[in-house]
């Protein structure tokens, strides 16, 4: 069986870069999808970590040669929700492998942050959970008992 | 002892047992977790986590699992076949039930009481958050006073914050999350590091689920755990009694299991399926059916998601998750609405960049693509909340648990089949708990709020199939989770509910089964067992 990889000749990434620009265009000083090499390096790396898009998105970028790529999307969009999300999962995913997106995001990955216990708790401050307690209980109690507060 | 299960229920028992030193045998069809594949640390983490941690068993479908023909179903099933069970994916939210959970056929008049009440209930409830690590904070106005959890709470974060003063305004209930999420060192939990990549193999070791709090401790006591091991069917005795299991190795080798008692803790499919599975000439609708009601009253908590946007910088792509604060404000039966019974929220941070692309919370009407894809992504990313809301569904004969005469899993083991309809009842009570999370979003300064789109794959939740009463006509265990038609066989997981609460329900998974091991080591003595 081939690897993902050997799936993706030129053609295919031709294609798939005319149709990850459009999901992903470039603008407000991010780089396109194609841009951040989806199409190329990210393409690689995302199919390494996920081989089983490897066949579903083959499929998605046989099916839109020759068209034109917009109202190819579209079409993808409506009649194959499942190929549409296989490719929206490959161009962002690989878009937000890329570091320098990343940097330009203000995204470091999810970060180990010590829970720090503040004195008085988060809750206590500002009377927060005072409140709620000055509010009273809101249980209905078991049939024959009362509320015990 | 034979346990069938090694998550939740299954995990509180063996340990228990072992505790009181008898010989304890679990068969579990999956493996250990490999948290090698947890990868929170690693800028891949978003990417892999739907390989390696998929919820839905026909999506993973790896050969622990056996498939869930949900074609008949609005809900699509979700489980963890492996040790630890759901918990080694579950979000942690550790929910006691309410007072009026137990009590709905008296205090509302629907569907049935259970054969028990919260005060008896509650101290197992206390006992189980010291066992599992839970965090959160004693005192909630929700419920009756008494002990709370043995760790304080994981942080509001400036989300939580923002929404528990809202509630205030608003007069609305909050309250510190209850998490099964360590924020201190706790035996052999870590404390937690706000990676908010609990439900997908926490990498920290911060989440309590079994495999990594119960089951070492089971082991070191002796009890054996048999991984890759899919039980085909329980054997019955001449005299009515259940003599062990027939179960299948991940060669395809038969064995059996001879035990005294059999406990099944394999949720609120893997139980009816195996029931069923196990008929014979004398209980030919399978075992312990005599009430026809193996199977039925399926329960998976419809589920809804409310996000909001802030301008703010909320950090919302950290913190546990978990949930950082709860509220029961809506939760209580009010006629007036138009339905019956209620809906927990509980709040939780929405992701990394990758989860503001996906259909799920945003909506389709909302997608991300195109020439706006970077103003979005700057919207989303870090500036949001969401609540999510666990609506109670009712008992419904319908609603439930078959063999599937096609498929089979990959032992050759006829498959579950779930039909599953979604009441007038839980989409009134979610379009009137969506509007008011709405409402609270907004009063905590959201300019704008998605309420997200119904999607099928939220059946985390699986209970109700072998439902608990004293009447043996119009149920299938009693009090204690012993099988009225069989009394050394016990179920111990979710299927025993009788209703469904609208709380996430490993907390009370776990005290039921604390509650009925304790009982079953006490009675121990009159017990009948198979010659």
């Amino acid at each position: 069986m081939s690897s993902p990889l050997a799936r993706f000749d030129p053609r295919r990434r031709a294609a798939l870069t005319a149709v990850a620009d459009l999901l992903i265009p470039s603008g407000d000083g991010m780089p396109s999808a194609s841009e951040a090499g989806v199409a190329g390096r990210w393409l690689d790396e995302v199919l390494r970590l996920r081989p089983d898009f490897g066949h579903p998105l083959a499929a998605v970028l046989d099916g839109l040669k020759g068209a034109d790529p917009a109202a190819a999307l579209e079409r993808l969009r409506s009649a194959d929700p499942a190929g549409f999300g296989v490719l929206a999962e490959v161009v962002a995913g690989g878009y937000f492998l890329n570091p320098k997106v990343r940097a330009a995001i203000n995204y470091p990955g999810q970060q180990s942050v010590a829970i720090v216990t503040e004195q008085p708790p988060d809750y206590e401050q500002d009377g927060l959970i005072a409140s709620v307690i000055g509010r009273g209980p809101i249980y209905r109690p078991t049939p024959g008992r009362k509320r015990d507060r | 002892m034979l346990i069938v299960g090694a998550g939740a229920s299954g995990a509180v028992a063996a340990k228990r047992l072992a505790e009181e030193g008898f010989d304890v045998v679990c068969l579990e069809q999956g493996g250990w977790p490999d948290y090698k594949k947890a990868r929170a640390p690693f800028p891949d983490y978003e990417l892999t986590s739907g390989r390696d941690w998929a919820w839905d068993p026909n999506a993973r479908n790896v050969p622990a699992d056996y498939p869930v023909d949900d074609s008949e179903s609005d809900i699509t099933a979700l489980m963890w076949n492996g040790v630890g069970g759901g918990t080694v994916v579950f979000a942690a939210h550790w929910q006691r039930n309410m007072p009026s959970d137990f009590q709905v056929r008296s205090l509302d008049g629907i569907a049935d009481d259970w054969p028990f009440t919260y005060e008896d209930l509650e101290p197992y409830y206390v006992r189980a958050e010291r066992d599992w690590g839970v965090s959160g904070l004693a005192g909630d106005t929700a419920f009756p006073g008494g002990e709370g959890p043995p760790m304080p709470p994981v942080p509001l974060g400036r989300m939580g914050r923002r929404v528990a003063r809202a509630h205030n305004d608003l007069g609305w209930h909050w309250w510190p999350g209850p998490n099964a999420i360590a924020t201190q060192k706790y035996g052999r939990l870590n404390p937690c590091t706000q990676r908010a990549t609990c439900l997908w193999g926490c990498s920290e070791g911060a989440k309590a689920s079994v495999d990594r709090t119960y089951w070492p401790v089971a082991v070191e006591r002796g009890v054996t755990l048999v991984t890759g091991a899919r039980v085909k069917r329980l054997m019955m005795g001449p005299d009515g009694l259940v003599t062990g299991a027939l179960y299948v190795d991940r060669d395809g080798q038969e064995h059996v299991q001879e035990a005294a008692v059999t406990i099944l803790a394999c949720n609120g499919i893997g139980t009816p399926r195996l029931l069923l599975l196990s008929a014979t000439n004398v209980q030919p609708e399978g075992l312990g059916n005599s009430s026809g009601l193996l199977g039925k009253r399926l329960m998976m908590h419809p589920f809804g998601t409310v996000v909001g946007l802030f301008d703010d910088d909320l950090d919302s792509w950290q913190g546990a998750w978990g949930q950082h604060i709860h509220s029961l404000e809506f939760y209580e039966t009010d006629t007036s609405r138009g339905f019956v019974r209620g809906a927990k929220w509980g709040l939780q941070p929405t992701g990394g960049p990758l989860s503001m692309t996906h259909s799920y919370p945003w909506g389709e009407e909302n997608a991300i693509w195109g020439p706006g894809f970077h103003q979005q992504l700057r919207k989303r990313l870090g500036r949001s909340a969401m609540w999510g809301i666990i609506a109670e569904d009712l008992p419904e004969e319908s609603n439930r648990v078959v063999l599937d005469p096609v498929k089979k899993d990959n032992s050759g083991i006829p498959a579950a089949r779930i039909q599953y309809r979604m009441s007038e009842n839980s989409r009134r009570l979610m379009a009137f708990h969506q509007d008011r999370a709405k409402e609270s979003l907004e009063a905590a300064g959201a300019y704008e709020t998605v309420i997200a789109p119904f999607i099928r794959a939220t059946g985390w939740h699986l209970l109700g199939t072998a439902m608990m009463g004293s009447d043996p006509s119009r149920s299938v265990v009693d009090a204690w989770g012993r099988v009225h038609d069989v009394p050394n066989l016990y179920i111990f997981d979710g299927s025993t509910w009788p209703t469904s609460a609208g709380m996430n329900p490993t907390a009370t998974i776990a005290a039921v089964a604390l509650r009925g091991v304790d009982h079953l080591i006490a009675e121990r003595r009159n017990a009948r067992t198979p010659s």
